[in-house]
């Protein structure tokens, strides 16, 4: 886990080379290299390719500033140099090598590889695309974002995430979760305001912790890019709908309820993904259900702040509920997301099997988010939504107090109990939903922020535990310096008093020398010389 | 036209050069009366005779030779030409052949060492494109280098399809109708191809150790003037 969490490398390829993944070997090279991947031989398999491609890319990679020679390359693998050299020239045409190295300063050249080339001359090459690092479990996030912003503004240059300081702030946290959070996050950030973000993060945070506390080794790769990236197009594009479309929407769905791939079925030119998102973007209090409590369509942006409120006044402590609630259509669509994030974490592991279908009700949704707390947060939020929906539908409040206690038991509980009650119960259906929606909100808001109030309290006892670690190993080095110190002192004084003697006895042997007879000297001249 | 590969792993193979051009390196070395003509270069065995005596013809008066060696020219290529031909027609050898080449030669002040392997299955190498490659990569200026690495992989190769043939034609006679499996080329000229299962084989990476790049790392020397003067002695005292 460690090496995954290590920084991002980013490397920018060419546009046209964007079917490039280390984990799988694209058609573009089946197509190039066909005689790896009948079988025929030993020499040449599909591992064998890989392997070539891999170390060439690598290697330039090392120093992506100097131009790779295959001269260079060939030394280091096993393999016909004809092939190799092959298999270097693909790489290069295509880009993945090479591609920012000072191209050949060659005239005579016969423009083989720089028909199809990119040349970086001055600043980045247009059409630029980041690609991952082998073995990194999120690399997608940052292409994410860089195709993004290539969506938002005419691709030219470089362009870095348009929300950088979002990510720089978040960035430990969110990294984990930018591939697969990705439907719902580009959403909220493509459609809403940054106020909206603020809910959507603290539940994310919450997410993010569990997250950790549960293991997540699901693979990413390229295919969550490829959804979540083209989810998002769709998000961006074809939620154009016509009159036609709507209605045929509408009727499908009273026709066919939750069965998603049969409504987009019958809606036939949207996908699955598109029509949930319109009817969730639908005012479908009034359409769907009828209530002629409200206004008729309240500002969305309005609307978010409103539930943004809440959340967070519900999740700090569960009683103070917002007096300017106005329950405006999106708190389903809200919950929706909530139920995508909450749905996103594998360490629920009860969940997943059931949220794993993204067609699945809003009322299983509210019923299992609430399922996650504790009865009396649900009961809590329950009461807070009811509260607030109360207030702003001027309707008695006794209308949910009859069945508050078996009310709070059905809110958490399934669906079909759900169902079960409609028929006996004559509370309108939309205020039975929002409250459901409201109450799951703030029921996962607060266990959201309990989850972040125990993690911060761990990661403080684990720093505490660290420093005073770190103090106690100082300590142990200043008395060993010490100790050395004294050691050092001793040997000093001992080498002092050897050198004395040795200098005594020097003199004493010069002496004595001396004292024999001096001419002796002359007999050992030798000696001198 | 390109074959493909994979169709030539089970059938033998027709002698030809094991290049996408099936050239036929040509190596001259002749002297009369004090005058010695060395030269190599690649001749197209499918070029009419008539163009041999025209090329010694012109390379006599390029060069300003003797005319006395227009026929020994013609002779010396035609002879040539005529032992490559006899091996055609033949069975060269069959399934995957990779051997390694190595190169060792001096050409002018530049002296170049490097090993590789080459691929005999592979029909669309070419050694002329590897020496210009080579000579790109490694900063050699000097021209001749490159044909020379070129003809020096091409005779190479010529040699070992000439092994081919005749182990392929030995295997034949000792044992009929079981040739192909049991193929084992003949060990003499130390061009033995590499063992495939051991170099390619699941459990080996074609990605060779760090320790061993500096083995496998062309060398390309320039030498002095002097350097060169003794070496060039040295050579003609042992031709002599």
């Amino acid at each position: 886990m460690g090496d995954s969490d290590s920084e991002l490398e980013l490397y920018t390829i060419p546009s046209s080379s964007r079917w490039f993944a280390w984990e799988e070997i694209h058609e573009t090279e089946r197509a190039a290299f066909r005689e790896f991947f009948d079988g025929s031989s030993v020499s040449r398999t599909p591992k064998i390719y890989k392997e070539y491609r891999d170390f060439i890319i690598n290697k330039y990679r090392e120093e992506p500033s100097r131009r790779l020679t295959f001269t260079e390359v060939r030394k280091s693998l096993v393999g016909d140099v004809t092939f190799l050299r092959k298999a270097f020239l693909f790489l290069q045409n295509w880009g993945l090598i090479n591609h920012a190295a000072p191209s050949a300063s060659d005239p005579d050249r016969d423009g083989e590889d720089d028909d199809c080339r990119v040349r970086v001359e001055d600043g980045a090459p247009g059409g630029i695309r980041v690609a991952a690092t082998p073995n990194s479990l999120k690399p997608m996030a940052a292409a994410r974002a860089a195709s993004k912003s290539g969506g938002s503004a005419a691709g030219g240059s470089l362009k870095l995430p348009p929300l950088a300081s979002y990510s720089d702030v978040y960035g430990d946290l969110i990294r984990q979760k930018e591939v697969t959070c990705g439907l719902c996050g580009d959403n909220i950030l493509l459609h809403y305001s940054t106020t909206l973000m603020v809910v959507f993060i603290i539940i994310r945070m919450a997410t993010d912790i569990n997250l950790r506390g549960g293991n997540y080794g699901e693979k990413r790769s390229a295919e969550d890019f490829v959804l979540s990236e083209s989810s998002e197009n769709s998000g961006k594009h074809d939620t154009v709908w016509t009159e036609g479309e709507t209605l045929l929407l509408l009727e499908s769905v009273l026709k066919h309820g939750d069965d998603w791939e049969l409504v987009a079925q019958s809606v036939q030119t949207k996908t699955k993904l598109d029509c949930i998102s319109k009817l969730i973007e639908l005012p479908f209090g009034e359409l769907m259900l009828g209530s002629a409590h409200r206004n008729t369509n309240s500002n969305s942006a309005n609307g978010i702040m409103n539930n943004a409120k809440q959340v967070q006044s519900s999740s700090s402590d569960g009683q103070e509920n917002s007096k300017t609630n106005d329950q405006s259509p999106d708190l389903p669509k809200e919950n929706e997301q909530n139920g995508d994030v909450v749905k996103e974490s594998p360490s629920k592991r009860q969940r997943v099997a059931s949220l794993s279908d993204s067609s699945s009700s809003l009322m299983n949704q509210v019923g299992l988010i609430s399922n996650v707390v504790d009865p009396h947060i649900t009961a809590a939020a329950a009461d807070a939504a009811v509260s607030a929906l109360c207030d702003e539908n001027l309707c008695p409040r006794d209308i949910f107090d009859v069945e508050e206690d078996e009310g709070l038991e059905t809110e958490r509980s399934s669906l079909s109990e759900m169902d079960h009650r409609c028929p006996k119960d004559d509370i309108p259906l939309t205020l039975r939903v929002r409250a459901a929606t409201a109450t799951a909100l703030g029921a996962a808001a607060a266990r959201a922020k309990l989850l972040a109030d125990q993690e911060y309290r761990e990661i403080e006892h684990l720093v505490a535990t660290i420093i005073e670690a770190q103090i106690e190993k100082l300590q142990h080095k200043v008395k060993h310096f010490d100790d050395l110190e004294l050691l050092m002192e001793k040997e000093h004084a001992e080498m002092e008093s050897l050198k004395d003697s040795i200098s005594t006895e020097r003199i004493d042997v010069l002496r004595r020398t001396f004292r024999s007879e001096i001419t002796r000297w002359k007999d050992y001249s030798y000696v001198k010389s | 036209m390109k074959t493909p590969i994979s169709s030539l792993y089970r059938n033998p193979v027709k002698f030809r050069m094991p290049t996408a051009e099936n050239l036929v390196p040509i190596r001259l070395d002749i002297e009369i009366e004090g005058q010695r003509y060395k030269d190599a270069f690649t001749w197209n065995p499918s070029d009419p005779d008539s163009e041999v005596v025209v090329f010694a013809k012109r390379t006599v008066k390029d060069l300003k030779l003797p005319p006395a060696f227009v026929t020994q020219i013609a002779q010396s290529i035609q002879s040539q030409l005529a032992e490559f031909r006899s091996y055609e027609g033949q069975d060269m050898y069959a399934g995957e052949k990779i051997v390694p080449i190595k190169l060792d030669l001096r050409v002018n002040h530049t002296l170049v060492k490097d090993q590789f392997l080459w691929d005999l299955n592979n029909f669309e190498s070419d050694p002329e494109e590897f020496a210009r490659i080579f000579c790109k990569d490694m900063a050699i200026e000097d021209p001749e280098v490159g044909p020379a690495i070129a003809f020096a992989i091409r005779e190479q190769l010529y040699e070992i399809a000439i092994q081919s043939v005749v182990s392929a034609r030995e295997s034949r006679m000792s044992k009929k109708g079981r040739r192909g499996a049991e193929y084992t080329p003949v060990s003499k000229g130390g061009a033995v191809a590499v063992d495939l299962v051991k170099l390619f084989g699941p459990k080996s990476s074609v990605v060779r150790k760090r320790k061993e790049w500096d083995v496998y790392e062309p060398i390309v020397d320039l030498l002095s003037n002097e350097e060169v003067d003794a070496l060039e002695a040295k050579e003609e005292r042992s031709f002599r």
